[in-house]
């Protein structure tokens, strides 16, 4: 277990390293960008004075590598500074707005795992037979188009036409849910409100699941390839030749061994889902960080601005270290590998 | 009846293939008494794994591949089993041992785990740590030292030899009639496949298990088995007592095997040394 240990700690110093230089980045850029924040901050009745006064106290006209230090300096105590938009800690914007995105991008993430890597145990165990060659036609629907065309194509299907599903927002106006984690599935049983727990549920169906078609395709023809790699291993024939049942084979001779390396893209389609988050808000009018970032990067909310894509990286970064993680939890040759031998 | 451990008659197998058939066992037949070690000897092509594997049942359900013949499995004719039957003996009657022990054991598995799931085919039942207690007596037998720290190994962490010892304990720990042994450590270098061998010889001597034994490698078939049969492009083209074939080899082929025993070794075929195959094909010598 040492080994893990170790690679945690690593992998935990790099992900830091790489939020400073994200952080350095995107300062840069957001200063950068034409057009004075200050005076869009104050609209266009402000005078030149109060202007200049709020220049000075955003720091607009010291050497920038100073600006810088004094938005690490706060960073580390947690404070973003205030967002020029919503005149609030930018913090508590986040605190807002994140759990709506995070919401929907692990529903969609555990539909990946829990729709994609079955389809591809099955494409795989039934290989070149009617089931594979199924399943390798929805796989590859899934990924071939992106997940805010799947956003407007399911929409108009199950909410539009078929009105199966909600066609916009979190959940019904008529609850009133008490945000303790900002999280309504959590939120919902936390009160006890089971109906309104169904009912957020059916709203982060369709949503959750545009986001994570590509995903879901993406995992499985990911886990059909390296399966069906790993069923022409000796192995394999040994599994058979003592007669173990063909599921069991199936899972443990020829899906763990495969998993391994499946993980990595999933981790990674996993940590895109953030990104694609963006859209699929839009579209279905989710609560989410995106709204808010729009916002702010519309009116040059440079506080803002760099708190969202500090937070999202951040989010990336924990999501891959997670994967990392697991990896290493799985394989034993990292697990139990002589170190430095 | 009989009470041959397997009895093959006429046993032929083509695999379709997109445009054509091709042939590659022609009538085979063999016998395995019981306690008997025999050996089937070809060089590499010649129809030895398909022949194992059809006796393990493991061909006859594949789609594309055409069986004639009969292979009798302790007196039942395995045709006239269902899967599910045939199923059933592997690893519990019979079992199978590998060429390259490294890549034939689950990589993600420890070795106990892999003992309890082969231990759980003779008795599904079995608890962890019984099956644990049967695996450590077991490498025992098989002169392992530290049977706790392989146990607990994953089978990267075995040198190959180690491997090889396991997967012999493997194949033997439900006490199968028949083992069959698939060019058993041809990846290995060659004073541990010998000492592995030797090791597998008195293992089954001692269990009175019958053994089929698959090699290209007419020496190490000289050590091992009482008796042998030659094949050559999925024809057997000769049988005997290993020492009568040896003292006095009547088919060309098998001369010729002879001939190239040192060469044979390093995986050359014969065909390769020598231009004027036809005699090969010659009818089967018997003796
Ligand atoms: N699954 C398969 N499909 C088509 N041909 C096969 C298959 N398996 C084996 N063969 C062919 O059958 C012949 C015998 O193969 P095999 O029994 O593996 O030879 P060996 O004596 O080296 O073990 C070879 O010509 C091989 O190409
Ligand atoms: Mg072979």
């Amino acid at each position: 277990m040492g080994n893990v240990l170790n690679l945690l700690i690593r992998r935990v110093w790099i992900s830091l390293l790489v939020l400073v230089g994200v952080s350095i980045l995107i300062f840069l850029i957001a200063r950068v960008i034409p057009g004075d924040p200050a005076r869009i901050a104050l609209g266009p009745n402000a005078t030149d004075e109060q202007v200049i006064k709020l220049r000075g106290e955003l720091h607009l006209d010291d050497p920038i590598w100073k600006q810088y230090g004094y938005f690490a300096s706060e960073l580390l105590q947690g404070d973003l500074g205030t967002s020029l938009y919503t005149n609030r800690p930018v913090v508590k914007d986040i605190a807002q707005f994140l759990p709506a995105t995070l919401e929907l991008v692990f529903a969609a993430g555990i539909l990946m795992v829990l729709i994609g890597l079955p389809l591809g145990i099955i494409s795989a165990k039934y290989e070149g037979r009617f089931l594979d060659n199924l399943i390798r036609v929805i796989a590859l629907l899934g990924v071939s188009a992106p997940s805010f065309v799947w956003a407007v194509i399911l929409m108009l299907l199950f909410a539009f036409f078929l009105p199966l599903f909600p066609i916009a927002g979190r959940i019904h106006t008529d609850f009133d849910i008490d945000r303790t984690t900002g999280f309504l599935l959590i939120d919902t049983l936390l009160v006890g409100n089971l109906r309104a727990f169904v009912d957020a549920l059916w709203h982060l169906f369709l949503p959750a699941f545009a986001l994570a078609l590509s995903g879901i395709g993406q995992a499985a023809r990911l886990t059909r390839a390296n399966m069906t790699e790993t069923y022409r291993r000796p192995y394999i024939e040994m599994a058979h030749s003592y007669g173990f049942p063909g599921w069991r084979v199936a899972r443990k001779y020829a899906f763990k061994p495969s998993l391994i390396p499946s993980l990595t893209i999933i981790g990674l389609d996993f940590a895109a889902m953030l990104g694609n988050a963006f859209l699929v808000e839009a579209i279905f009018a989710w609560p989410g960080l995106s709204r808010y970032g729009v916002a702010v990067i519309l009116r040059k909310d440079l506080n803002a601005i760099v708190g969202t894509v500090l937070i999202i990286s951040a989010a990336f970064l924990i999501a891959n270290l997670i994967v990392d993680l697991l990896i290493a939890l799985l394989n034993p040759k990292i697990r139990y590998a002589r170190r430095n031998p | 009846m009989n009470d041959l451990t397997l009895e093959i008659i006429d046993l032929s197998l083509s695999f379709k293939g997109l445009m054509e058939t091709t042939k590659v066992l022609h009538d085979v037949s063999l016998t395995i008494g019981q306690k008997e070690k025999v050996a089937l000897v070809g060089e590499s092509g010649s129809g030895k794994s398909v022949t194992a594997r059809l006796v393990l049942g493991l061909l006859q359900a594949q789609s594309k591949t055409r069986v004639s013949g009969t292979i009798n499995f302790e007196g039942k004719d395995l045709a006239w089993m269902t899967a599910r039957e045939r199923s059933q003996l592997r690893g519990t009657r019979m079992s199978m041992i590998f060429q390259d022990p490294v890549s034939a054991l689950n990589p993600v598995y420890r070795i106990e785990n892999q003992f309890h799931e082969v231990l759980k085919r003779k008795r599904p039942t079995i608890s962890f740590d019984d099956a644990r207690v049967e695996s450590m007596a077991i490498l025992g037998d098989v002169n392992i030292t530290e049977p706790e720290r392989v146990l607990k190994s994953f089978p990267f962490q075995l040198s190959g030899g180690m491997n090889q010892r396991v997967m012999i304990a493997m194949g033997l720990i439900n006490e199968p009639t028949l083992l069959i042994a698939d060019e058993p450590g041809t990846a290995l270098d060659v004073t541990v496949q010998d000492q592995t061998l030797r090791l597998m010889h008195d293992m089954v001597e001692e269990r009175g298990t019958s053994v089929f034994f698959i090699s290209h490698n007419l020496g190490v078939v000289r050590e091992f088995s009482d008796r042998l049969y030659v094949i050559y492009q999925g024809r057997i083209v000769e049988e005997g007592k290993t020492e009568d074939v040896f003292a006095n080899p009547k088919h060309p082929y098998t001369r010729a095997l002879l001939a190239a025993v040192p060469s044979i070794t390093s995986g050359d075929t014969i065909s390769d040394a020598i231009n004027d195959t036809s005699a090969f094909l010659a009818p089967r010598e018997v003796h």
